[in-house]
């Protein structure tokens, strides 16, 4: 079938997050778990959200998984009304948290938009999005109020 | 290294556009080249095309050859595509710029064109998305708006910078872009209708964003010794600076109205310029929100940090104040076709400092600056000269 909607089907908006394509996997399976998980340096110790497969920092490539918080604080947010792309609903609250010394960027999910704000405490609550093509199941690192 | 000069340029009609990729090269190939009489297109030695996602848009790659092809040129020193997001038109100036200081080439042409409304506009916001991180960020739904959203949310929490302040960029560039023939919108906005706008992520409204647009703008740049054979009006680059502070939004400052990248390449510019901020008449900055402008104007150093708000509300940045930013109605006004927006800076620049500009000409200017950004985190300065130095 031809026509605007052929356009948005071929398009996945979602990262590829098994372990047959991603090498961030444990992340993943994780988050199904409803753990955060990130990358430690096994070389210099560094910690870094998102986790990584290279450290900046030292160059090495050997990392050991760590567990963040599940809780954390609204650093900054705005909510969204029109212009989002097709298949993301509005009004959504993008917001950037801070847990454990680390800023993430999320959105804040069952959020009244009218009543969000800097500081409010937000939980982890993993997204379950559209499957991948072969149908394993996948995951977004949300949160909402606590 | 050698002095570089513009000697053409030239856009197309920017706005939703009846007509394909190929054609907007066409459009602004025939406008610069209008502009250069003494260049036709065998005397080219090289085109750089900033574009950025023809792969999408025109499912098309291999684009600098199409559009070679299309005007004529035969490229034998310099044939490259550059992608750079929102900078890419400024960022494939820099590298002919480079090309012609380190004598590899005397006369080359850069393109840049975007065909984003294909099939329609919900595609082009769905593609926007490719320029924040998907795998982090896109996989949300983030695009552009929210990002800015953010830094304006701050500079208002932390300035005290009013709404009201954020609507008068609106009004002014779409004061402006009705005096440009070529610009997306001509019929300017006056506060209320820009305060009264649709929201598009608080707190930027719609008049106080720039819009989904196609369009496509070309200039020649010429080795000393070939600009002045060429024109007695050579436009003169005297300074150019780039930077980067991050990609995803979390590895930005943690003060999101603070743009270091941004100061850090204006005084790579200004440096090399020999220049001072006090020195630029015109500045075409990167308003793909207002937020941004009234950012820029403060890490450019034409008014002190957090004084962006007051500054553009006692119309310092208006014809008759310090400067003139975003004479030709910046991106609010004209449309940002992304790889197109920093070759249009830059032709807005070569007519203004040859006094071509007509009823938005700025008087006697003979300092221009442009800043392109691709996102909040990198940024990219020209200053151009009525003299080489």
């Amino acid at each position: 079938v031809n026509g605007p909607g052929s356009y948005f089907r071929a398009t996945d908006p979602f990262p590829l997050e098994s372990a047959d394509h991603n090498k961030l996997h444990e992340f993943y399976r994780r988050l199904a778990a409803g753990r955060l998980a990130t990358t430690r340096c096994a070389a210099c110790g560094a910690t870094a959200w998102p986790p990584r497969g290279f450290c900046g920092a030292c160059a090495s490539d050997r990392f050991e998984w760590v567990d963040l918080p599940g809780d954390g604080v609204v650093h900054a947010f705005t909510v969204q009304e029109t212009g989002l792309p097709a298949g993301f609903d509005g009004p959504r609250v993008f917001a950037i948290v801070k847990v454990g010394g680390h800023r993430i960027f999320t959105i804040l999910r069952d959020a009244d938009p009218a009543v969000v704000r800097i500081g409010q405490r937000v939980r982890l609550a993993p997204m379950r999005v559209a499957d991948e093509p072969k149908g394993a199941p996948r995951w977004l690192p949300a949160f909402r109020p606590a | 290294m050698r002095k570089v000069a513009l000697v053409g340029a030239g856009v197309s009609k920017f706005g939703v556009r009846k007509a394909t990729y190929r054609d907007l090269v066409w459009e602004a190939g025939k406008a610069c080249f209008d502009s250069a009489r003494a260049v036709r297109p065998a005397d080219l030695e090289g085109l750089v095309v900033g574009t950025v996602m023809p792969e999408r848009t025109a499912f098309q790659s291999h684009i600098a050859s199409l559009a070679a092809e299309a005007l004529g040129i035969r490229p034998s020193a310099l044939s490259a595509r550059t992608e750079h997001m929102c900078a890419s038109g400024t960022v494939g100036i820099r590298y002919a710029y480079a090309f012609i200081a380190a004598g590899l080439a005397d006369l080359v042409m850069v393109l840049g064109v975007e065909k984003l409304n294909q099939p329609g506009g919900d595609e082009a916001i769905l593609n926007m998305g490719t320029g924040v991180d998907r795998e982090w960020e896109a996989a949300f739904g983030l695009t552009a708006p929210p990002c800015f959203a953010l830094a304006a949310q701050r500079h208002m929490a932390e300035y005290g910078t009013t709404e009201a302040q954020l609507a008068l960029v609106g009004v002014k560039n779409h004061t402006h872009a009705a005096k440009n023939p070529n610009a997306h919108f001509g019929k300017g906005a006056t506060l209320d209708q820009v305060l009264c706008s649709r929201m598009i992520s608080t707190p930027l409204r719609l008049y106080m964003c720039s819009p989904i647009t196609d369009g496509a703008a070309a200039v020649i740049l010429a080795s000393e010794e070939r600009a002045r054979a060429l024109t007695d009006r050579p436009v003169w680059i005297r300074g150019t600076g780039q930077a980067l502070d991050g990609f995803q939004l979390t590895s930005l400052d943690e003060d999101y109205a603070r743009w270091p990248a941004l100061g850090r390449a204006g005084e790579a510019a200004y440096r090399m310029a020999g220049l001072t901020p006090r020195d630029v008449d015109l500045a075409e900055v990167h308003d793909c929100f207002a937020i941004a402008e009234l950012i820029a104007c403060e890490e450019l150093g034409f008014c002190e940090k957090g004084e962006a708000g007051p500054f553009v509300e006692a119309g310092r940045s208006d014809y008759g104040g310090d400067l003139v930013v975003n004479p030709r109605g910046g991106l609010i006004g004209c449309g940002h076709p992304l790889g197109a927006t920093g070759v249009a800076q830059a032709a807005e620049v070569f007519v203004q400092l040859r006094g071509e500009a007509g009823p938005r000409q700025v008087g006697d200017a003979a300092v221009g600056l442009t800043h392109n950004n691709s996102g909040m985190g990198e940024h990219v300065v020209m200053i151009y000269g009525r003299e080489p130095a």
